[in-house]
């Protein structure tokens, strides 16, 4: 259905980049109105409705996959995008992060009941020294969005609690995040920690944050780098099939 | 012909913060400058250095008689006034930055607003005003002698969680004005403490930060309040905050605070326009790539690029990585001392 939503039509206009408009209005028209309306409801952050419209979705039989793709990450493509443009900033993305939970709420269970094949598993930490989580929180809803299950090992973590993590539940991924410039070294010295025991090649290394560049990820060693919640899924995607394709040979 | 030194750092640094004629630019940095090689130099480590007035002093002194810089800045974090309102800590060990446990916030609402009775006779707080009474004695006519004292907007981090406190202001703005406008005199009562212990000029750090607010949240949020604490408070001023900040530089300019401590994502000669000399600049070195990753020579590059655009203060954009080398930060001055004396 093409969009019907005024407010989401409006919404929409923010994405400008000819990529991201096909891939969010594909996202959108697969749904109805009733997930336009969800989608407007994310981006504006009003978890009230995302609660209720979740459920009366549910309620009147559509697939929980569906709602996810639809409504939420379609909501939350959008408020990415406005992010990355500096067209909004964390206050805006933490009210949407807070309306996509409250559906999630409910979706999840569902999700997980289901037995779905995930794309792939992360381990995903703020590195030692560094208490910010928002940036990595962002993160991790995007990427379980987007079908990885994926392990938040909390904030100032150490680079064998990296390792342990990694180990235990057969990581492909490895994400660290770090907001000061006085931790972001701790990237490299996680990375290091790795060579250390000889299992660097078993993981793919993505970095990010604030500060981080993609200068910066390469200094440090690591495979891949984010600068917004969106690329990070995307470069999270692309290399898993390198990370899977290295394990399996 | 090489130029000559007619002035001592203080003079320098002073000048260069009340807009006044200076020898050279000044090297400083309002944040500070503690790294782990430091601090086996005088056997002063973290966390015992933040906590301690005797070790704090020794290593703050570090910044002038090891790197020859023209401020000591004897505040090395950003959580001791928070550790004096009851904050649960980290303290951690030499070679990381002490942190607040943000994920535990010690409040909710307006209401648990309270700065405690003996808030300046907190270890934590008076281990940097006990450090400020030593430097002053030891180096007072000499070199600047900086304290810090933590914005409202940072100690709402810190006693709220920061995505509580930044949910805030959307759920209930007029809560967190008010909020603001409590917690500001912490920081008011602690820079007063600082002055009276001998500080010369206070850095500010209120982390509004281009990554995490809009331009518009500065002026809507902290600009009146910066602006009442630059009047109130009876030495120069140093505001800092990190990340892209160009969009508020014209509102902090008229905020009557001397100087900006600005971040290297910021381009010098874009900020200088965006303050349009209504304030003082100082930075901005970049931290992880340039001081902690690179050389000298990349060091070099950029403390010209800051001198040819006409930045007052140069200093690394904020505190630096511990582990960073001493030979990239000897290498500031080094830079000023050799870009003055071909231009001077």
């Amino acid at each position: 259905m093409p969009i019907v939503h005024e407010g989401l039509a409006r919404e929409f206009e923010y994405v400008t980049r000819e990529d991201e408009r096909e891939m969010i209005l594909a996202q959108i028209e697969a749904g109805d109105a009733l997930m336009q309306q969800m989608a407007y409801s994310l981006i504006t952050g009003d978890h009230h409705a995302i609660d209720e419209l979740t459920q009366k979705a549910l309620g009147e039989g559509r697939e929980a996959n569906d709602i996810l793709d639809e409504g939420l990450i379609a909501g939350m493509a959008v408020v990415g995008v406005k992010f990355r443009d500096n067209i909004i900033f964390v206050p805006e993305v933490l009210i949407a992060a807070r309306a996509m939970k409250a559906g999630m709420a409910h979706i999840d269970p569902i999700l997980s009941a289901s037995g779905v094949e995930p794309v792939g598993t992360a381990v995903f930490g703020t590195v030692k020294g560094d208490l910010h989580d928002i940036g990595k929180n962002l993160c991790i809803m995007m990427m379980r969005g987007a079908g990885f299950i994926v392990h938040d090992l909390g904030v100032d973590t150490k680079p064998d609690e990296f390792i342990e993590a990694a180990d235990e539940n057969n990581a492909d991924l490895v994400m660290m995040s770090a907001l000061l410039t006085t931790t972001m070294p701790n990237m490299g010295r996680t990375i290091t920690a790795f060579e250390d025991m000889g299992i660097r090649d078993e993981y793919k290394f993505m970095t990010g944050g604030a500060s981080v560049t993609q200068e910066f990820a390469d200094d440090m060693g690591a495979d891949g780098y984010g600068d917004n919640a969106i690329s990070c899924v995307a470069k999270a995607k692309e290399l898993i099939g390198v990370a899977q394709t290295a394990r399996s040979g | 012909m090489p130029y000559v030194e007619t002035m001592t750092p203080r003079e320098r640094v002073m000048n260069a913060l009340a807009g006044l004629p200076v020898d050279r630019t000044p090297v400083s940095n309002p944040t500070n400058v503690a790294t782990v090689e430091l601090m086996d130099l005088v056997d002063a480590p973290f966390p015992d250095a933040c906590r301690d007035p005797e070790l704090n002093a020794r290593l703050a002194a570090t910044g002038y008689t090891e790197l020859g810089f023209d401020s000591i800045q004897p505040y090395f974090t950003i959580i001791q006034e928070s550790s004096a309102l009851g904050c649960e800590m980290q303290w951690e060990q030499k070679d990381n930055w002490p942190t607040v446990r943000m994920s535990n916030p010690i409040w909710k609402g307006e209401d648990d607003v309270k700065i405690p009775a003996d808030f300046l006779e907190h270890r934590d707080t008076k281990s940097v005003t006990g450090a400020i009474e030593i430097l002053k004695r030891e180096f007072g006519d000499e070199v600047a002698i900086f304290g810090k004292s933590m914005g409202p907007w940072t100690l709402a981090y810190h006693v709220f969680g920061v995505e509580p406190f930044l949910l805030m202001t959307i759920d209930d703005p007029d809560m967190t004005l008010r909020i603001l406008d409590k917690l500001k005199e912490a920081t008011v009562l602690y820079a007063d403490a600082q002055i009276a212990a001998g500080a010369d000029a206070i850095c500010l750090p209120d982390h509004a930060t281009g990554d995490l607010v809009s331009g518009e949240y500065y002026k809507r949020f902290l600009q009146e309040i910066h602006t009442e604490m630059a009047e109130r408070i009876d030495a120069p001023l140093i505001l800092h905050i990190c990340g892209r900040t160009l969009d508020r530089m014209p509102y902090i300019a008229q905020t009557g605070m001397a100087a900006f401590h600005f971040d290297s994502r910021n381009d010098p000669q874009e900020a200088m326009d965006a303050v349009d000399g209504g304030i003082a600049l100082v930075g901005n070195i970049n931290n992880p790539e340039t001081l902690y990753a690179r050389g000298p020579d990349e060091v070099r590059r950029e403390v010209f690029a800051c001198l040819e655009a006409g930045v007052q203060m140069i200093a690394p954009e904020c505190a630096i990585p511990l582990q960073t080398k001493l030979q990239n930060l000897l290498a500031i001055p080094e830079a000023i001392k050799e870009w003055s004396a071909e231009r001077l």
